[in-house]
């Protein structure tokens, strides 16, 4: 029987980051499908409701977390006393591992290719979070536009002084919002593809994917 | 102790400001009624004439000064801004357009002061409204160009063809495109203000697939122009930014779109009066249910009041009487540029838009790849399943392989 070794894979901080990131862009998804296409409370008298203003309430209050767990995980991308993994986005460059990688996840080849230890992502995964980063920076400026739009006061009224000529460059608020809703299909799409992806690594591999997230710790097994 | 600024200090801060503000305001229009001619017609006699008494006239110079977000203390000022109205000479052209803002601006049951204004203002030139014609209009136009260069506004109304050189419009007896004349005209005046959409963005003629490459004015010509965006726009929105002209003697602040902030600067959906019922997430779902009976939310019957700067809520038209929204109609969202293509269709929320199919295109094919998604998840997971179980040769897997058949073999 082979050894079971231990490897601190994620720091506490990366892993509070991942699950509140995946808390809050769920209920966006859920706050921003009813925004973009709501559907009428019949029930009560007008002055007794507030659904759509609760709906946008938590939207732009789960907007904002976003906002600040992406540059939460900026930081430490380039900060983390842990491991500050910058470099880790860009091991697709490597296009060779990444056609590797490819072949192994489409059944070609049998054996994982061989992984970098220096970096916490397969040249996919650095692909995939690489675009997921940039989408959710598109999804914050966006939304912080077409928040400002209606509050002009603290941060999104300072955040949409300077986001106007993006506005502008986009061609108004109703592109603005089109693109916001365009990427949001992004997302709902990420999601599956994602935890699939650490299920099957999980089963595969064994080597506790799925749980890393949690405890931070991956296994391996080491040969006699 | 943090005491916040009491009423005095703030009072008093605020009053110096004002007073500076108010000096400045009083030497420009000394200026003003120095330098430009007498007005042709007497403000003041025009509105005895017309029935508007002293009082209704003092309510419009409040609501004026409120407009444009000025403190009471302003309201003689305005009143002085308005009697010099009439000095300012004025050339009005007009290029790729309907006339309806000049209709617009020219057409009420009763007229209001607003109306009266614009008609004391010295038009040098408007070939709606100009009696001469031919070689005598062009010459009312060099004529004012010489006497006023650097002094009038020009107000354009109608976007600039940019197609065959310009050449899908030609206007005046000398057959010039509208191109030159924009130019001729632009390089001598002391400020562009673009009335309605056409002139600000295009508009329809701009629309796609724009055939004629028409364009707003301030594009084709690289200039910064006053853009009063709307179709039509409201006549406030022109008299206020002239008002504001002859007060501070300078255009007053303008958005990334050249818009006038202190009319454009808050969307439709902020300041409607239907806004309630959208929050509460009540919508007319079809038109004439009962919910449209109700007066709820136009939301889902297409209103781009969301996407949409204006103070169509606040200014209202036909004599303040009514707006699109109050009447029962979403906004169509006029004001913003490039409207017929990225608000269409009207009585649809974003939902079939002519850039990129919209919402519902946007949905589909969501809804269309997320069950590719799953689909192929689903068969990759069986697929993984066959190739790395039958052979055993998944990594890791051996031992834990070897010591299962040791115990069953």
């Amino acid at each position: 029987m082979g050894k079971i070794e231990e490897k601190r894979e994620w720091s506490a901080a990366i892993r509070i980051n991942h699950w509140a990131m995946a808390a809050a862009i769920v209920v966006l998804i859920v706050t921003g499908f009813y925004i973009a296409d709501p559907f009428t409370v019949y029930q009560g008298e007008t002055t007794d409701k507030m659904f759509m203003g609760e709906v946008r309430f938590w939207h732009l209050l789960f907007g904002i977390f976003l906002l600040f767990l992406v540059i939460w995980r900026i930081y430490l991308a380039f900060f983390s006393r842990f491991h500050a993994d910058w470099k880790d986005f860009l091991v697709w460059v490597n296009l060779k591992g990444l056609v590797n990688q490819v072949r192994f996840y489409l059944l070609i080849d049998k054996e994982e290719p061989e992984r970098d230890e220096r970096y916490l992502y397969g040249p996919t995964q650095s692909l995939t979070y690489l675009g997921l980063l940039a989408i959710i920076i598109c999804m914050v400026v966006t939304g912080l536009i077409l928040m400002g739009a209606g509050y002009h006061a603290g941060l999104s009224g300072f955040a949409y002084k300077v986001l106007r000529p993006v506005e502008r460059m986009l061609g108004g608020l109703a592109m603005v919002r089109y693109i916001h809703h365009i990427l949001t299909w992004c997302f709902v799409l990420f999601i599956p593809v994602h935890v699939y992806m650490a299920f099957w690594h999980d089963a595969l591999l064994k080597q506790g994917t799925v749980s890393s997230m949690i405890s931070g710790v991956l296994f391996k097994r080491v040969e006699k | 102790m943090g005491k916040v600024i009491g009423s005095d200090e703030y009072g008093r801060r605020v009053a110096k400001h004002y007073r500076k503000l108010m000096e400045h305001c009083k030497v420009n229009l000394d200026r003003i009624e120095a330098e430009y001619p007498e007005p042709f017609l007497n403000f003041k006699e025009l509105l005895k004439e017309r029935g508007v008494s002293r009082r209704a006239f003092l309510k419009w110079t409040s609501a004026m000064t409120a407009a444009l977000m000025l403190p009471p203390l302003f309201r003689p000022v305005v009143a002085r801004a308005a009697e010099a109205f009439g000095r300012l000479p004025v050339v009005w052209l007009h290029f790729a357009e309907c006339t309806g803002c000049s209709e617009a601006f020219l057409r009420c049951s009763y007229p209001n002061v607003d109306d009266i204004l614009l008609e004391t203002i010295s038009l040098e030139y408007h070939e709606t409204l100009m009696a001469a014609a031919g070689y005598q209009a062009e010459q009312n136009l060099e004529k004012c160009m010489q006497d006023f260069a650097g002094k009038f506004i020009c107000v354009i109304e109608g976007a600039l063809p940019q197609g065959l050189r310009g050449q899908y419009l030609r206007l005046g007896p000398k057959g010039k495109t509208g191109i030159q004349i924009a130019k001729e005209v632009v390089s001598k005046a002391a400020a562009v203000v673009c009335i309605g959409s056409c002139s600000a963005f295009g508009n329809v003629q701009a629309a796609r697939p724009n055939p004629t490459d028409a364009a707003g004015v301030g594009k084709v010509l690289g200039i910064k122009t006053v853009n009063i965006a709307g179709c039509p726009p409201n006549g406030v929105n022109f008299t206020g930014t002239v008002l504001h002209y002859l007060m501070f003697g300078d255009l007053p602040a303008l958005d990334p779109l050249g818009r006038p902030i202190w009319a454009y600067g808050k969307r439709i959906h902020d300041v409607c009066e239907r806004r309630p019922h959208y929050d509460a997430g009540e919508f007319v779902e079809e038109w004439g249910d009962a919910g449209a009976k109700k007066g709820w939310c136009l939301y889902k019957v297409g209103c781009k009041g969301p996407y949409t700067y204006g103070n169509c809520g606040k200014a209202r038209y036909n004599d303040a009487v009514s707006w699109p929204v109050m009447a029962g109609h979403g906004c169509i969202g006029c004001y913003e540029p490039g409207f017929w293509d990225t608000m269409a269709p009207f009585e649809k929320p974003i939902d079939e838009s002519t850039i990129g199919g919209g919402d519902r295109t946007a949905d589909n094919i969501g809804l269309a790849l997320t069950g590719v998604t799953a689909a192929g998840i689903a068969a990759h997971a069986v697929a993984s399943a066959a190739v790395h179980r039958k052979k055993g040769e998944a990594p890791g897997k051996e031992t834990v392989k070897a010591a299962q058949e040791e115990k069953h073999g």
